[in-house]
């Protein structure tokens, strides 16, 4: 079995009342333990929701949700170890931040664990190199001292302090300055790579998706669009632009010459790709 | 975990109703009168009365009735503790035993006069949520700006108090969401809110309040910045654009809601005299 596993998976908000909401609508789905997924979609697909079972803060309407084997669907699963799998990072996660200091507020996962204090020292330094955190440099200051960028690292510190194997992010790269994205973006794919951990993210940034991940599913409307391997899914651009979707601006724009005939390969991910399939465009005429 | 199930007080829900359509004002006025009709109301046969006529209303208004009672939820243990004590500690003299409970006792009319003030709750907490799901915090503002305009002379910040009241009111909902990210964020970290004692419990709670805290004030601080920047300088000559005024609809409303209040307010012997 896939290590998070949805089938026919539905969840309604409020249900029985006026604002009742359907959020998912039979979404069946499996993600391999180790894999990098990309989890896109229009504002109010259903992303949110959808990972908020992951780690069981929401359980299914109906259907079911196996997560590292434990049925989530039972009233009565073990939700603490799959808290412990299952790592969290919710959008803008610096507003959950309230400790006295950067290292207590790393601590506190690892402290719900009930961890020994020479453990949860190590882990939280751990985690705070992880995001390029400097721990004697920042440990003793308040985190609410820092700037936008620290916050957000501090915060998934927090996170990865609980030691996760599957780290789900919901958008961990808004609202920053495009060097605090690339850092953080780059400390991601070094967490999937070097760690082996499986990482499901949430972006609306197509090139973000297209640079990470291996596999992006795409959500409308509380279903299952499109799922597949990166290339596959933004070579079908024109499906994507009628859920409100684009592709990234480099594949767009191998897309663009081909519509003026230029016989380039579509399915392109990074400039040195693209350079690559111009060249090779180019040299046959 | 979901928060805004439980917490219906200040929900408005959108309808096309005649209840609806009225002014804000006659709303006002009749969740005013009724309010007063509640505390003058002697017997049970006048919350019989209200009863009857708030269903009507309930059902003109198209709101579930079930909806309207999940908003007592937050109050059942309110409730409940007014009830008890009243029951046991009423300062009734005499009466007939119903139980003993230890040294305490519990008479009849002690039990009628509990449930009497549980009625009394119950009626304030439906009339007032009646009148925010059936009117828009904008029209609410509105209103009790206009009915306060009269007693601006005697230094009553009219607008200002409408507004500080519209703004509460609207963020009711926004807090609730914000607490519940956060708890969601905090238990997802291995939080535990139901477990050990009610120290612990309460200790627990700091992870929530402090981020709750922290991001209310930044709220009130962007919420003040834009409002200065689209030149907001409180009530003075300030224009709207939709203008309230009564409607032919508003006049039975007023006369149906003022006959109805004086009816719940006489108490039963007199109505027993008039009859006869």
């Amino acid at each position: 079995m896939a290590l998070i596993e949805c089938v026919d998976l539905t969840h309604v908000y409020l249900r029985g009342t006026p604002l009742e909401a359907v959020a998912l609508r039979g979404v069946t789905l499996s993600i391999d333990a180790g894999t990098f997924v990309g989890l896109l979609g229009p504002t109010g697909s259903g992303k949110s929701t959808l990972i908020q079972h992951f780690n069981a803060l929401l359980r299914p309407t109906s259907g079911t949700v196996h997560v590292a084997g434990i049925d989530l669907s039972q009233p009565r699963a073990d939700v603490k170890t799959v808290r412990r799998q299952v790592g969290l990072v919710f959008q803008y996660p610096e507003h959950q931040l309230f400790e006295e200091t950067v290292f207590d507020d790393v601590a506190y996962g690892p402290r719900n664990l009930g961890l020994a204090t020479e453990e949860i020292q190590d882990r939280v330094q751990d985690a705070l190199r992880l995001v390029g955190v400097d721990p004697d440099a920042f440990g003793r200051r308040s985190p609410f001292s820092l700037s936008g960028g620290e916050m957000r690292r501090v915060a998934i510190a927090g996170v990865l302090a609980m030691q996760p194997q599957v780290l789900v992010l919901d958008e961990p790269a808004a609202g920053l300055d495009p060097q605090g994205k690339q850092e953080i973006l780059g400390q991601i794919r070094t967490l999937h790579r070097e760690r082996g951990l499986t990482v499901i993210l949430i972006t609306h940034s197509m090139d973000e998706a297209a640079q990470l991940v291996d596999r992006i599913v795409v959500m409308n409307r509380g279903q299952v669009a499109m799922d597949g391997p990166v290339r596959g899914i933004f070579r079908r651009a024109d499906e994507l632009a009628s859920i409100g979707l684009g592709v990234p601006a480099i594949t767009d724009l191998m897309l663009r010459l081909r519509r003026r005939g230029v016989a380039v390969r579509p399915d392109v991910l990074s400039l040195e790709e693209a350079r690559a399939a111009i060249w090779e465009a180019v040299r046959w005429n | 975990m979901e928060l805004t199930r439980y917490v219906t007080i200040g929900q408005y829900l959108p309808r096309e109703s005649p209840i609806h359509r009225l002014d804000p004002r006659t709303k006002i006025a009749a969740v005013t009168m009724w309010t007063v009709a509640i505390f003058v109301v002697r017997d049970f046969s006048g919350y019989a009365l209200l009863a009857l006529v708030l269903g009507g209303v309930v059902v003109a208004a198209q709101i579930s009735p079930g909806y309207l009672l999940r908003g007592l939820r937050p109050i059942v243990f309110l409730l409940l503790f007014t009830v008890v004590l009243n029951i046991f500690f009423s300062g009734l003299q005499g009466g007939t035993v119903l139980f003993r409970l230890g040294p305490l006792l519990a008479t009849r009319e002690a039990v009628l006069r509990a449930l009497f003030i549980g009625c009394r709750l119950v009626g304030l907490v439906v009339v007032t949520s009646l009148l925010t799901f059936t009117t828009s915090p904008m029209e609410l503002t509105d209103g009790i700006e206009r009915s306060l305009r009269p007693f601006r002379r005697l230094g009553v910040p009219a607008h200002e108090l409408a507004m500080m009241m519209t703004i509460a009111l609207r963020f009711i909902p926004t807090l609730l969401e914000e607490t519940e990210k956060i708890i969601k964020a905090q238990m997802a970290r291995g939080a535990q809110f139901d477990q050990g004692n009610v120290l612990r419990r309460a200790r627990a709670l700091v992870p929530v309040l402090v981020p709750l805290f922290v991001s209310a004030f930044r709220r009130a601080d962007e919420l003040a910045l834009a409002m200065l920047a689209r030149c907001y300088r409180g009530g003075e000559h300030r224009t709207r654009m939709r203008e309230l005024s009564f409607a032919p609809r508003d006049g039975i409303a007023l006369a149906v809601a003022t006959v109805a209040s004086v009816v719940f307010a006489l108490p039963y012997e007199v109505w027993g005299r008039l009859l006869h």
